[in-house]
């Protein structure tokens, strides 16, 4: 049959191949009987032509196992959106240095900063075997943002430059692209960020639920079905990526739910048409499943601690240690300390917005906000509250930020009773009450009611001392623990005169992250929530910022989204960082305090220590959960 | 035959055949007060929880003196130091109440602060002496304290909190607010029940419907969201005496429904009686009628329910403020403190900071002797 040399040889390189790639690459064990009954393809008709191999040299991981349930414990079902960031797949996505790669997407090339082109991979599918092309992507943008139905909240924000939204043009089957007039530097940090934008949905299987696509009589059964007012609502309810509510909806995270809500036990499966592979060519995630309990956050940290877990750290806290310690030999696990990624553990943000005239005159006044801060003595804090493990900074970025310097986290931050004393001297609070507290220009005793949403017993803590330090300076503080959302509304109306809340969300900033944070751009900054709300909204809510310093602060904002290269967002970014120091608009105690990871002691490839962050790390993400395996 | 039945004509005298002995006349013309205390006296367990009762009240008047320490001083190098033992013998030789000074080290490895009682280190406790300077109510200035630390180390008998406060001191001043908020709030509940329930059941028909159905209004509101939303209301910067009145003034106004309903249908069934029908006949007012005449006849049963109620005011303080919905840091309450103990690992590392949970079990149980004792003690020929 074989006529000539060369096709010999070709099949005798064909056989061989097969031959080393079953042997390289062994199916995964809990495929292994679909794979055989012929329900679902070999790893290597799954996988991508060039998946994305994971560098295990630089994560110091190694080759691993496959099998096992990880265990995680969450405090609501709502929680379920946690999955989708401990798993981290993203069309892009941050690696160890937080800079961003290709990872669902094969390459991305950035033109100009205002062109953005992405090259998926062939081959690719989704959770039901369906491949990922260009139309995915088409369908988020043309069938459901511009659609007149479901388009009506708008183009997503982190789409709009000045307002105005790219155009996207289909390059060919696997290539597509973005383009807007100016540069869009925020773009790519949506795409990479823990709650990301998403601008693609399986369309194959949304287009069953979609008025334009789908049978009018089978969808308008479907809708009755499932009592959703109208097809957008169920379109809607079934499209969700960032909670993996419907576990039909096809996915590219590494495990797909299969329990649908309401349940207090979640159980998701690998999904076996994952783009990551170990250096071995085998595919990952290693683990076959995770399952997610939902109890009462109150009992999380006692269910850790008699090794209920596999890998928690949401809803454990510093004061838990000494307890988790305890149980670790008799449950085989181990309490790892990771740094907390948050500018500042616990931060004043006295409100700009203040209703109250002379309150307000006085906070804006920069030298009342420097004597907030050098009235703190962080040492303390540190010591009583941290074990002196933590580091007193400002609230700003940390060491480990390569935009870190020394200023921004110590200027006005060290501690100081008589600065602090003669700067209110100095602003006219200079007159006292017999017991000390100083009298505001009006008369009223400098008493001061500090908000918090009352989440957590550190922050107490923290106050107390806080307050006992604010006596020393002639300032009596009373602490009012409200609830979240009353909190925030309070503050955002500015019935609140100082709010209490974490730090900088993301204190491991590169040049390429959104400075957003240092600049009021968003209602939800507690510190100038009028102003904040006032950008965020394109003028249309909230007041105009009248105060030079915050207009610095927003004018350097619009410039980085301007920057057309990385030099220049860095010059940005150290302005906008000492800018921010200088003018005290939030007042920070000790950021790098400890988060307790519980990690069971089988559990291999999580990092010794890591930063526990929301951004950029997402948690657990970019440490990779497709690479942990069990070692038993 | 009627004309041999005799009537005596002279005036009975009862003496004439049963002579009573001074003891019995003391007896049978004792006066109701004088009924009422000897049969509590025989109910032990109350006349014991009343007198841990007194006690207490007492302790919240004489705070700051028995308080080893002020409610906000702290020594932050102890933080969640264990209770001190107290000895009296040191090498076998008697030296009088003291302890063991704490050497205090970090263990990096399980995360905790270890103290360990040092046996060369001897504070000796003294009793009445100059100790932390305070004010007495908050006007005179004295430093008179029951029991202080010879040398200037914290001691800590019932243990220090996660500040390095002393947790005796605090339970000592958070019985103020913890004791009293149940008077303030029973007096409004005890004064309304009164009124209400007085004039529903004196005067009955659209009177009784209109506070009945009140009363079924008030008894159906639910609870803990009420709170919710009363607490979101309530200005931020009132000061914390204010919101503690206000706190007792609304549980006083939430649980009055009972008590004016037992005074209801006491009332139902009093007005009947012949005395206040003379009375009625005599022309005196509703207002005299039941003040004078009906409310007395079940004072006693009135003063005993309301001691009862009493415990659930505690409670009520208590609970609220462990769900951080009632009084809040820096005022120091049992139920604030017992916030503070929420963590699992309070439980199983530093179990001290649950003791508030001791002081308050002991007061709930003795307002329930003392008021089980009155309440049989009330009707004294039961």
């Amino acid at each position: 049959m074989i006529k000539t040399m060369a096709e010999y040889f070709c099949a005798v390189l064909v056989a061989f191949l097969m031959i080393t790639s079953s042997v390289l690459s062994a199916e995964i064990p809990m495929l292994e009987k679909q794979v055989k009954a012929g329900t679902l393809p070999p790893m290597q008709e799954r996988l991508p032509k060039k998946p994305l191999m994971v560098d295990f040299k630089g994560d110091d991981k190694s080759l691993g196992k496959y099998g096992g349930d990880l265990r995680l414990l969450m405090g609501k079902a709502k929680d379920l959106g946690q999955i989708t960031v401990y798993t981290y797949a993203r069309l892009v996505g941050y690696d160890l240095d937080y800079k961003i790669q290709p990872d669902i997407a094969e390459a991305f090339v950035v033109g100009d900063g205002r062109d953005f082109t992405f090259k998926l991979r062939k081959g690719h599918r989704w959770s039901d075997g369906h491949p990922v092309t260009s139309e995915d992507f088409r369908y988020f943008w043309e069938d459901m943002i511009k659609n007149k139905v479901l388009g009506k909240k708008g183009v997503p924000e982190q789409m709009l430059v000045d307002g105005k939204e790219p155009t996207f043009r289909i390059i060919d089957e696997l290539t597509f692209k973005y383009t807007w007039e100016k540069p869009n530097p925020s773009f790519l940090p949506a795409l990479a960020a823990p709650s990301p934008l998403y601008i693609y949905r399986p369309a194959h299987y949304m287009k069953q639920f979609h008025a334009d696509y789908a049978d009018k009589e089978k969808l308008e059964a479907q809708v009755k079905k499932s009592k959703a007012r109208d097809w957008s609502a169920l379109h809607t309810r079934m499209q969700r990526q960032r909670r993996p509510e419907n576990p039909d909806l096809p996915t590219l995270q590494a495990w797909r739910n299969t329990t649908p809500p309401p349940s207090t036990r979640f159980i998701f499966e690998r999904n076996p048409y994952f783009h990551r592979i170990d250096p071995k060519g085998q595919q990952l995630p290693y683990i076959d499943r995770l399952v997610m309990s939902v109890v009462s956050k109150d009992v999380i940290a006692a269910k850790a601690g008699t090794g209920e877990a596999d890998l928690q750290a949401r809803y454990l806290q510093f004061s838990d240690v000494p307890y988790l310690k305890r149980g670790e030999k008799k449950n085989n696990y181990t309490t790892r300390l990771w740094s907390l990624g948050k500018g500042s553990q616990v931060a004043l943000f006295p409100n700009l917005n203040a209703n109250d005239e002379v309150w307000r005159k006085i906070i804006r006044n920069v030298r009342f906000r420097r004597a907030l801060s050098l009235g703190i003595n962080r040492k303390e804090i540190n010591e009583v509250i941290y074990f002196g493990l933590a580091y007193p900074s400002a609230n700003t970025v940390m060491p480990q930020s390569a935009l870190y310097k020394k200023d921004y986290s110590q200027m006005w931050a060290k501690y100081d009773k008589e600065k602090a004393n003669s700067l209110l001297d100095e602003i006219g609070l200079d007159k006292r009450d017999p017991d000390g507290t100083r009298l505001l220009p009006d008369g009223r005793r400098a008493e001061i009611t500090i908000e918090t949403a009352g989440e957590s017993a550190e922050e107490t803590d923290v106050l107390e001392l806080i307050t006992d330090h604010y006596r020393e300076i002639g300032l009596k503080i009373f602490v009012r623990s409200s609830q979240r959302d009353i909190f925030r509304r309070r503050a955002y109306s500015g019935d609140t005169l100082i709010s209490v809340f974490s730090g900088l969300n993301n204190a491991v900033a590169t040049s390429t992250m959104n400075p957003e944070e240092l600049a009021p751009t968003d209602q939800a900054q507690l510190q100038w929530p009028k102003w904040g709300q006032y950008a965020g909204t394109n003028t249309k809510a909230g007041e105009p910022i009248n105060l030079d310093s915050a207009m610095v602060q927003l004018q350097l904002f619009n410039q980085w989204m301007l920057a057309g290269n990385d030099e220049e967002r860095t010059r940005v970014w150290h302005n906008m960082l000492s800018g921010y120091a200088d003018q005290v608009f939030s007042i920070g105690t000790v950021n790098n305090s400890r988060q307790p990871v519980i990690i069971s002691n089988d559990l291999r490839n999580v990092p010794e220590n890591g930063i526990y962050a929301w951004e950029p790390t997402s948690y657990f993400g970019i440490y990779k959960p497709d690479t942990f395996w069990y070692d038993r | 035959m009627s004309d041999n039945h005799y009537v005596n004509d002279k005036p009975f005298d009862p003496k004439s055949i049963e002579v009573l002995t001074p003891e019995q006349e003391a007896i049978y013309l004792a006066p109701q007060r004088q009924l009422i205390w000897w049969k509590f006296k025989r109910h032990k367990l109350a006349v014991f929880s009343g007198a841990f009762l007194a006690l207490m009240y007492l302790m919240t008047v004489f705070a700051e003196f028995l308080a080893p320490y002020s409610v906000e001083s702290r020594n932050s190098d102890y933080t969640l130091a264990q209770p001190h033992d107290v000895n009296l013998f040191h090498n076998g030789e008697f030296i009088g109440p003291f302890v063991y000074g704490y050497d205090k080290e970090l263990d990096l490895e399980k995360m905790q602060r270890i103290y360990t009682p040092n046996r060369d280190r001897i504070i000796k406790l003294n009793f009445f002496c100059s100790g932390e300077p305070y004010k007495f109510w908050g006007l005179i200035e004295a430093d008179n304290h029951l029991m202080c630390a010879d040398i200037n180390e914290p001691v800590y008998l019932l243990g220090s909190d996660t500040l390095g406060r002393d947790m005796l001191s605090r339970i000592i001043y958070g019985a103020r607010i913890s004791l009293t908020i149940g008077l303030v709030g029973i007096a409004i509940s005890f004064s309304l029940g009164i009124i209400i329930g007085g004039l529903a059941g004196y005067y009955g028909g659209w009177v009784d419907v209109v506070a009945q159905r009140m009363i079924e209004v008030v008894q159906s509101l639910p609870t803990l969201p009420l709170w919710l939303t009363l607490v979101a209301i309530m200005p931020s910067n009132w000061s914390q005496v204010a919101v503690y009145f206000a706190i007792t003034i609304i549980l006083g106004l939430i649980d009055w429904t009972g008590l004016a309903r037992a005074v209801r249908s006491k009332l139902l069934s009093l007005r009947e009686e012949d005395y206040v029908l003379a009375a009625r006949l005599m022309g005196a007012s509703p207002k005299r009628i039941i003040g004078l005449h009906l409310v007395p006849g079940f004072m006693s049963h009135l003063i005993a329910s309301a001691t009862i109620t009493i415990p659930t005011m505690i409670l009520g303080e208590t609970a609220l403020s462990f769900l951080g919905l009632g009084l809040r840091a820096p005022t120091v309450s049992w139920g604030i403190l017992l916030n503070d103990a929420q963590n699992i690992g309070v439980v199983a590392l530093t179990p001290w900071l649950i003791y508030p949970v001791i002081p308050v079990i002991l007061i709930i149980l003795a307002f329930n002797f003392f008021g089980d004792g009155l309440r049989d003690a009330a009707d004294p020929y039961g």
